[in-house]
């Protein structure tokens, strides 16, 4: 899986799923020895530049609220921004991306949560498309 | 009388402040969940998230709890707080065509591009009040939610016609249909400006056009619409013929740059209300073979507010600073600033009293000393 796509997902997966994998990870000797910190994980935002459709001018929306983490073990560097304010998921996901950058078996792994993640944010839109379907309307204009 | 500057009463603000909580949270009721807030009272906890200038459910709900349900006071927690973390990263700029829809209606046009699709809402709905008691109202919802299920959401996992692709959940914009049409003033700049922050510096007139959309997509709903409202039929004078073009609610990613691989990565989402105002254009000197659009958008669902703010958009356009409109814009429309203004009105103002009450004693003093003089 491409890295940015893992990133994103990360992002977008349940925490208690990234949480309990990399857990998992870290049970493992070599990955609980060879890890390192590099940014423990900090509450930040993010300014949010939009641009409009009118002028196609950029002016600020305001900010988002996320978390960042980095990570190395045994010098592959791991990196995740989730939104919100919850640390330990955000190193969880730091961890699980270093990780597939150190092992393939591990890759595996976090790939298969990614696609999971995937596949239920694609079960989700078409359930929401459903439900939107259903309020689209046809005025009738009067004579 | 003693009019005296004001210390100490340490253990009262402390009893009062504990009043508060106490009924907030040891009342009789059960424990409120931001989860609960966010799902029910969702449309309180988007505008607190408007106000505040931060995008962040579980914050904003938290502080509408802890605010009472306030949501001028809740924002400003939410800003409180804001003012404690870094900014570690601007957005990519973020395309307004980007927006997934959960709702869009074009009231100029019935057959706009794309699907008009109601969503959620009771716009079209008598506001009657629902007076049944809660048990009856908790089975009226289950009963509605077994409905849901069996009508809705029981569909198989491939079914991804009916017009799930990108043109039905990003149609295109009524803007782009006039502009095809020759029908709209092309005002569509080149060069690219850095937005003005108003986070950093306060926006004072003439700003610009990004200081005025940033400033009014964090403005207090009641004040924003207050103020559109004055200008179109109040003391103001103008009368636009004012159309909306579209009115949008969805979601917009948020990108960033990834630090390792460089490149645009989305983050995450975040739910906004867009709203596009049609102005017929009438003035000597403008065009008046075609229209002029304004622009509005806010975080969260608040149709009133992204409203307001595409028609002050092109009002503030068409002015050209000629009134006291964007003044008014820019400095009376932030809830923060308004209210922190007026609250400050109930904390002790003793030194300034005893000042304006001796003024009072010296002038009937002379006053008193003038008759006298006069008299005799």
């Amino acid at each position: 899986m491409d890295r940015n796509r893992r990133t994103e997902l990360l992002a977008a997966s349940q925490s208690q799923e990234v949480r309990q994998l990399a857990e998992t990870f870290l049970s493992e000797r070599a990955i609980a020895e060879e890890l390192h910190v590099i940014c423990p994980p900090e509450i930040g935002m993010i300014m949010m530049q939009v641009r409009e459709p009118v002028c196609r001018e950029r002016f600020h929306l305001g900010e988002v609220v996320v978390t960042r983490a980095e990570v190395a073990i045994a010098g592959f560097r791991g990196w995740a921004v989730r939104a919100g304010s919850d640390r330990e998921t955000a190193l969880a996901a730091a961890l699980l991306d270093a990780c597939a950058e150190y092992d393939s078996k591990m890759a595996n792994q976090v790939t298969e949560l990614c696609d999971l993640t995937a596949q239920r944010i694609a079960a989700d839109e078409r359930s929401e498309w459903q439900e939107l379907l259903a309020t689209a309307v046809a005025f009738e204009e009067l004579d | 009388m003693g009019y005296a500057a004001a210390r100490g009463g340490l253990q009262a603000i402390e009893a009062a402040e504990k009043l508060v909580a106490r009924e907030r949270i040891l009342g009789q009721s059960s424990w409120l969940d931001t989860d609960q807030i966010i799902e029910k009272l969702r449309l309180a906890v988007d505008r607190v998230m408007s106000e505040g200038g931060l995008w962040d459910e579980q914050l904003a709900a938290s502080a509408l709890r802890q605010a009472e349900g306030d949501p001028i006071e809740a924002a400003h927690l939410l800003r409180s707080y804001r003012s404690t973390l870094p900014r570690i990263a601007y957005s990519t700029p973020i395309d307004a065509d980007d927006m997934v829809v959960l709702r869009r209606i074009v009231p100029a046009f019935r057959n706009p591009p794309g699907p008009q699709l109601l969503g959620r809402t009771t716009d079209y709905t008598g506001r009657l009040l629902h007076t049944e008691d809660d048990d009856t109202q908790r089975t009226n919802a289950e009963k509605m939610a077994a409905y849901i299920q069996e009508n809705v959401t029981n569909f198989p996992d491939n079914d991804d016609d009916k017009n799930h692709d990108r043109s039905s959940r990003s149609p295109r914009r009524l803007l782009e249909l006039l502009r095809d049409l020759d029908s709209v003033v092309d005002r569509r700049r080149s060069d690219d400006p850095e937005p003005f922050d108003i986070t950093r510096h306060p926006a004072r007139p003439p700003a610009s056009r990004s200081a005025r959309l940033a400033t009014m997509a964090r403005a207090e709903t009641g004040a924003l619409v207050n103020v559109w409202y004055r200008n179109i039929l109040g003391p103001d004078g103008y009368l636009h013929e004012i159309t909306l073009g579209e009115v949008r609610h969805g979601r917009l990613p948020v990108r960033m740059l990834h630090p390792l691989t460089g490149d645009e990565i989305t983050v995450s989402f975040v739910r906004v209300t867009e709203v596009e105002a049609i102005e017929d254009l009438n003035g000597i000197d403008e065009d008046r073979g075609r229209f002029d659009v304004g622009y509005g958008l806010c975080f969260g669902h608040n149709e009133k507010k992204a409203i307001a703010m595409a028609n002050l958009d092109i009002a503030c356009e068409r002015d050209q600073g000629r009134s006291f409109l964007e003044q008014s814009i820019l400095l009376t429309t932030d809830g923060l600033d308004a209210s922190g203004f007026l609250e400050h009105l109930k904390l002790p103002h003793y030194v300034t009293f005893r000042s304006m009450m001796e003024r009072k004693v010296a002038i009937r003093q002379h006053q008193e000393a003038s008759k006298n003089l006069e008299s005799k």
